[in-house]
């Protein structure tokens, strides 16, 4: 039988989840082996980047504080957990914990818990659906919902660290470029520009390595000093070479490149400079292999116009994405770095297919057009391969030109299109892509789509609203892009009773919740009994968002959560509003890329039921803001006249 | 403890007492921090108040170690009493009691668990005497501090006489009301070692705010 004071760790901790879901018996267990610490105001419990320490904590009374470089993240208030990194993925804290007031806080230690997470399946779900997190669990407000998610999984780690444990990822090129050790500098350049690399070996017989000539050689040792053409290698290789053995393991290269500060590592057959060369190992190589970091990735896909290429570049952003997701970082960094991704691929494809056309239609290099991303890409919220939404402006042309140019552009739109379905992305339902002839037009007539659906906002126009008027350029000449924007604003000023239109838009899906309380779902074949995410919640706000920023005529931002924060700017009133609205975003933004990565699909449909009751009492909470602001909007835009 | 399960037989009460005033004979370092020290902070509830008459109904301790309360080293004890259950039970509401042990077997587990940590309680001396009436100890070494005190020396000074005040206020209720520490259910011996516990938490944290950071100066005070 427990002792009255293990009893009374266990009263308290049995108010709150997770603990909530535990045996009596697995309580006790746990209640058993709490530690209590007092710490007074100002105390630091741990420090931003410490390693995690085997406990995780739960703060009995007081306030503790989250920082991240000073700034406030979140408050922790009795009853919530933190400090879970620990627990789950041992890695470093990513905040500070600071103490706000005196306070109790009780350790819990990981081994004991984790023994639990094995067998209580509740527990894992109420860590798996995220409430477990970063750093804060469980309060059901907003903010900290937001946070409230985390990594379960213990195959989680850090792929950067991991890569030196696994060397069969590391690839190098075997075909290396190699020169005769007679040869010029000019030859040496000549090849290096042909093969389009950074370095050459030269080679003395049977390929035997003798040194080195790297792009920086030829600029400080042969252009600088204004060597002659004919200089011969020798007289500016970097020599003798560094050489190691091709099947080494990765760290081992690794280090010797950085202990040499190489950017090229010779590999030989026997790994000593006096056998045959059979490989060379770029520091851009070694960049890739350490694979899931945004800079590499980007840097990755700039360097290529293989379209497999890319694909497979964007299935790692993809592992990053989800290890970002489960990380608890910040949605709007997660946002833009996707962003960033999936914009540099769609560059990359405008320049494959311009490059394709380029004979065939020489006289249309000189033509200024824009590739547009529209709705979730163009809205920069795009973190699953979903549908494609996309179009192509082009400047309006001399008459003669006009047929050869709308054929020229549909070529390329259907090219670029084609590559990024090769990518992996998922084709418009609706068509709406550069591949259409409807969304592949000069900025004339573009003009006059936008002109028409603001004077007539037929319902089919109205529909249209979310995906076209959340318009980004993506490659192309901008100044088409802003005047298009430009135009749009200009008439909607003309014409404010469009906005009551816009509105009504954001009524068009029903509320989420019926009558009980419970959640509307599906009644379709397809999606019987599921919640769509997408339409239910997501578009509301995106809708929301865009109408009230519209309002105001703010041009440039197309993320619904910087639309909210700069309608917190806007409207001090109803900052609070708008800053729980934001949040709900990132919070369904979060749920539907995680649901969409774990059944591999777009996450757009969710079973309720499937659902931990903590997840959906956080997918609940993100409805509140979405009901008041349809109230503001109602109001504001006198809808209840339209609709009667 | 041993794995030879006939040296029990031999060892009588002696051998664990001497092995308990033998640990007590290292001194601690008074420059040790108080981060650094072992505290065990206990309370007893009684058949009355008289040392000399009256008997232990049950005994509640739990240890800090390195600023922790550390609840799996919790101890509860009811020591067999042949005393009627006074007056003192009715305040504590004691009527039934769990499973008894001997006084012998609780001095066996006593002893050992206290080492030679620094005694902590509200009014622990009078604990002490309680302690060395079962355990047949005439006194026991450890350093001892009596949160009551300790409250007051830091509220009012070292220099503090409790002719000066009013004892009221320094009661475990009182203490713990003052200091924030929530007190729902009180009056068992292992639960008011618990308030106790935290209470004294953060009588160091104060101490510690007044320079108050080694052994030396904790005793002093």
């Amino acid at each position: 039988m427990a002792n009255v004071i293990v009893k009374r760790v266990q009263e308290f901790l049995k108010r709150f989840p997770p603990f909530s879901f535990l045996k009596p018996s697995d309580l006790e267990l746990v209640a058993s082996q709490v530690e209590v610490q007092f710490l007074a105001k100002e105390e630091i419990l741990f420090k931003k980047n410490e390693a995690a320490r085997p406990h995780f904590y739960i703060l009995k009374e007081g306030q503790i504080g989250l920082y991240d470089q000073n700034e406030i993240k979140d408050y922790c208030d009795e009853g919530d957990v933190f400090g879970v990194l620990a627990l789950l993925g041992k890695r470093p804290y990513i905040y500070e914990a600071k103490v706000e007031v005196d306070s109790l806080v009780y350790s819990i230690p990981v081994s004991v818990f984790e023994e639990i997470l094995e067998k209580n399946s509740k527990v894992a779900l109420y860590f798996a659906a995220g409430f477990a997190s970063g750093q804060v669990v469980v309060r059901q407000d907003l903010s900290t919902g937001q946070k409230a998610r985390g990594v379960l999984k213990k195959d989680n780690q850090d792929h950067s660290l991991l890569i030196f444990s696994d060397p069969s990822q590391i690839q190098f090129s075997e075909r290396v470029i190699h020169i005769d050790l007679n040869a010029t500098v000019q030859e040496a350049a000549q090849k290096m520009a042909s093969e389009s690399v950074s370095s050459i070996v030269v080679c003395g017989e049977n390929q035997i390595p003798l040194g080195i000539i790297t792009d920086k050689d030829l600029r400080s040792k042969v252009v600088a000093q204004a060597l002659p053409l004919n200089t011969k290698v020798d007289h500016v290789m970097s020599s003798p070479v560094i050489t190691k053995k091709k099947d080494a393991g990765f760290s081992d290269l690794y280090l010797s490149m950085i202990k040499n500060r190489l950017h090229h590592l010779i590999l030989t057959e026997d790994g000593s400079p006096n056998s045959p060369i059979c490989g060379i190992l770029s520091d851009h190589d070694v960049l890739l292999s350490m694979g899931n970091s945004p800079a590499v990735l980007i840097h990755a896909l700039l360097n290529t116009e293989m379209v497999s290429e890319m694909k497979s570049i964007r299935d790692r952003a993809e592992t990053m994405l989800k290890y970002y997701l489960e990380n608890e970082v910040s949605m709007d960094f997660v946002a833009s770095v996707l962003t960033e991704i999936n914009d540099v691929i769609i560059q990359q494809a405008v320049k494959i297919a311009q490059n394709k056309l380029s004979e065939e239609f020489p006289q249309m290099k000189s033509i200024r057009f824009v590739f547009l991303c529209l709705g979730s890409e163009g809205r920069e919220e795009q973190l699953l391969r979903t549908d494609l939404d996309n179009a192509i402006l082009y400047e309006d042309v001399p008459k003669e030109l006009e047929k050869i140019a709308a054929d020229y552009f549909l070529q390329l739109g259907t090219e670029v299109v084609e590559i990024l379905l090769a990518c992996g992305f998922s084709p418009c339902p609706g068509e709406i892509m550069a591949s259409n002839p409807k969304w592949n037009q000069p900025l004339s007539r573009w003009k006059k789509y936008f002109s028409d659906w603001i004077l007539t906002p037929t319902p089919e126009a109205l529909l249209r609203a979310s995906i076209f008027y959340d318009f980004r350029p993506i490659a192309g000449f901008n100044g088409l892009s802003e005047e298009l924007s430009l135009h749009v604003y200009e008439n909607i000023q003309k014409k404010k009773g469009f906005l009551s239109y816009l509105g009504q838009n954001a009524f068009l899906s029903p509320p989420p919740l019926g009558f009980f309380k419970d959640f509307i779902v599906e009644k379709s074949q397809e999606h019987r009994d599921q919640f769509d995410i997408k339409a239910r919640a997501m578009m509301p706000l995106t809708d929301l968002a865009r109408l009230l920023i519209l309002s105001y005529g703010v041009v440039g931002i197309n993320n619904t959560f910087k639309r909210f924060e700069k309608l917190c700017e806007l409207e001090p009133q109803n900052a609070q509003l708008f800053t729980q609205a934001g949040k709900a975003y990132e919070i369904l933004m979060r749920m539907r890329a995680l649901e969409g990565l774990e059944n591999q699909n777009n996450g757009r449909y969710i079973r309720p039921e499937n659902m931990g009751k903590l997840q959906r009492q956080l997918l609940k909470s993100t409805f509140a803001p979405i009901s008041e602001l349809q109230e503001i909007v109602r109001i504001r835009f006198q809808l209840d006249l339209l609709r009667s | 403890m041993s794995w030879w399960p006939f040296s029990k037989k031999k060892e009588d009460s002696r051998t664990f007492v001497q092995e308990f005033l033998e640990q007590s004979k290292v001194k601690t370092p008074g420059i040790r921090s108080i981060q650094q020290l072992s505290f065990v902070v206990l309370d007893t509830e009684t058949t009355g108040l008289n040392p000399a008459k009256d008997h232990i109904l049950s005994f509640g301790a739990v240890k800090i170690e390195e600023g922790k309360i550390r609840i799996n080293s919790s101890l509860e004890l009811y020591p067999e009493s042949d005393r009627e259950i006074g007056k003192s039970a009715e305040i504590h509401g004691i009527t039934q009691r769990p499973e008894t042990i001997s006084q012998e077997e609780f001095s066996r587990t006593l002893l050992p668990y206290l080492g030679n940590s620094i005694l902590v309680g509200q009014h622990i001396h009078f604990d002490k005497s309680m302690l060395e009436k079962i355990t047949g100890i005439p006194s026991f070494p450890n350093p001892m501090i009596d949160t009551a005190n300790f409250a007051l020396r830091l509220e009012k000074g070292p220099q503090a006489n409790w002719n000066h005040v009013n004892s009221k206020d320094y009661s475990l209720d009182q203490l713990c009301e003052r200091y924030g520490i929530q007190t729902e259910d009180r009056h068992t011996a292992s639960g008011d070692a618990f308030l106790t516990a935290q209470l004294f938490l953060k009588l160091l944290k104060i101490a510690q705010s007044k320079g108050i950071q080694t052994y030396g100066e904790l005793i002093k005070s």
